[in-house]
């Protein structure tokens, strides 16, 4: 069993679906510091993925500073978060660009999705 | 990089139709390499020509380096092969075909089939025959595996099978990732089958090859592109040759970019829609890719 939750949605490229459902997980406190992370051929297998989209979404997790890899250990959810709360930001970017693109397009005003926004935080925290 | 299988003009001909024509392919080493295309592209022909079954009419094909009409018993033990339409002792229990099959492959894993085994739940003392479909083909993708082979050729092999099949069936598959030096080659009609699996797509339509590219390069250049342009706007009879299905709905046009760079392709819809507004582009999915892809070559499915 992997240690997120993974439903793949179709029409959109497996590996950010990967790389967003395992930020979630970890930030969400379902994988914690020091756990460990499923190695690439788990990865591969459990969610019957390419081998080389699971080792892309290992090495893009390492390299975000979310994951790392302890010789002889494994790979495990790294202690160090990104070191300031902007860097953190930039994580969600993308994401937040898409929830305004489609906002706009529904001519929702800023009101509406901040606090749709408050109302995911609120459920989460 | 090493290419697994490598044609060059290969032709096959039935009667009057060439059933393959000059195709020119190369499946690089260590990619799974998804062989896509509607039923009667060709696709059958063109892996029964690689795996020495049929001969072609003309051209080459090169199987781990050594001529298809030349593939024999030594090349065979590097090389699964599972079809669609599998001939198999059906008169065999499933151990007595294991037992069968063994001594064929000195490279035969024991501790590997018995894991395969217990993970495809085959009945041992069942004889073949009196197997479901899916249980058929299990037993037929384990004796192709069992031996670790460097290829594994796979034509149609979710055909009939349900989602739990499927899905063990491609787990199995995966179990080959273990070795450094593995590569599949997979037919399929239906690109959701293999979507999530493949790192290389060729698309086969009418005997010929529409498209070959690696997964990543596709997913670099395709993207679906989206914006609201102005009033009385009208698709102009000529749009850019890089997009593929434009459409206009509203005061929305959609299409498919081809070649996307971020910069450029932004420009592009402006000189199409000088009061293009909320332009967005989102990356797309292989199967996304493939969809607009056969809709622009009207493969006929």
């Amino acid at each position: 069993m992997l240690p997120f939750r993974m439903q793949f949605k179709t029409g959109m490229p497996a590996y950010g679906q990967v790389v967003y459902a395992v930020k979630k997980a970890i930030i969400s406190g379902g994988m914690k510091p020091g756990d460990r992370f499923p190695s690439v051929r788990t990865l591969s297998q459990e969610l019957r993925i390419n081998p080389n989209t699971a080792h892309k979404v290992v090495a893009a997790l390492v390299n975000e500073g979310l994951l790392e890899v302890k010789p002889g250990i494994g790979t495990l959810v790294a202690d160090a978060q990104p070191s300031t709360r902007l860097q953190r930001g930039d994580l969600l970017n993308g994401e937040v660009e898409r929830v305004v693109v489609e906002a706009k397009k529904l001519q929702l005003e800023l009101a509406d999705v901040v606090r749709a926004i408050e109302q995911h935080w609120n459920r989460l925290s | 990089m090493n290419n697994v299988i490598e044609t060059q003009g290969l032709k096959r001909r039935f009667g009057k139709t060439d059933a393959v024509d000059n195709l020119t392919l190369a499946v690089p080493e260590g990619s799974i390499y998804a062989f896509l295309g509607p039923n009667g592209a060709g696709k059958t022909t063109t892996i029964k020509m690689l795996m020495n079954i049929l001969e072609p009419t003309a051209g080459v094909a090169k199987v781990l380096g050594v001529n298809s009409t030349a593939l024999g018993p030594r090349e065979f033990t590097q090389i699964g092969y599972v079809s669609e339409n599998q001939q198999m002792p059906e008169w065999m229990t499933v151990s007595q075909f294991i037992d069968y099959c063994r001594p064929m492959y000195p490279n035969w894993d024991t501790a590997f089939c018995g894991k395969l085994l217990k993970q495809f739940d085959l009945p041992l003392d069942r004889k073949l025959k009196s197997l479901s479909r899916g249980m058929k083909m299990k037993t037929a993708l384990l004796s192709s595996l069992a031996y670790r082979p460097r290829l594994l050729v796979l034509d149609e092999p979710f055909t009939g099978l349900d989602a739990l099949v499927r899905d063990e069936f491609i787990r199995g598959v995966l179990e080959l990732s273990e070795e450094g030096n593995w590569t599949v080659f997979i037919s399929s009609h239906d690109i959701d089958e293999v979507e999530r699996l493949a790192d290389w797509v060729g698309i086969l339509d009418g005997g010929r090859l529409h498209l070959a590219e690696s997964a990543v390069a596709l997913q670099a250049r395709f993207r679906s592109i989206e914006c609201v342009v102005g009033e009385a706007a009208r698709l102009p009879a000529s749009t850019p040759r890089s997009w593929l299905g434009p459409e206009m709905a509203g005061h929305c046009m959609r299409a498919v970019e081809s070649s996307y760079q971020p910069e450029a392709s932004e420009a592009l819809i402006r000189s199409v829609f000088p009061d293009a507004s909320q332009i967005s582009a989102s990356p797309m999915s292989l199967r996304d890719i493939f969809l607009a892809l056969a809709r622009t070559f009207r493969l006929n499915d």
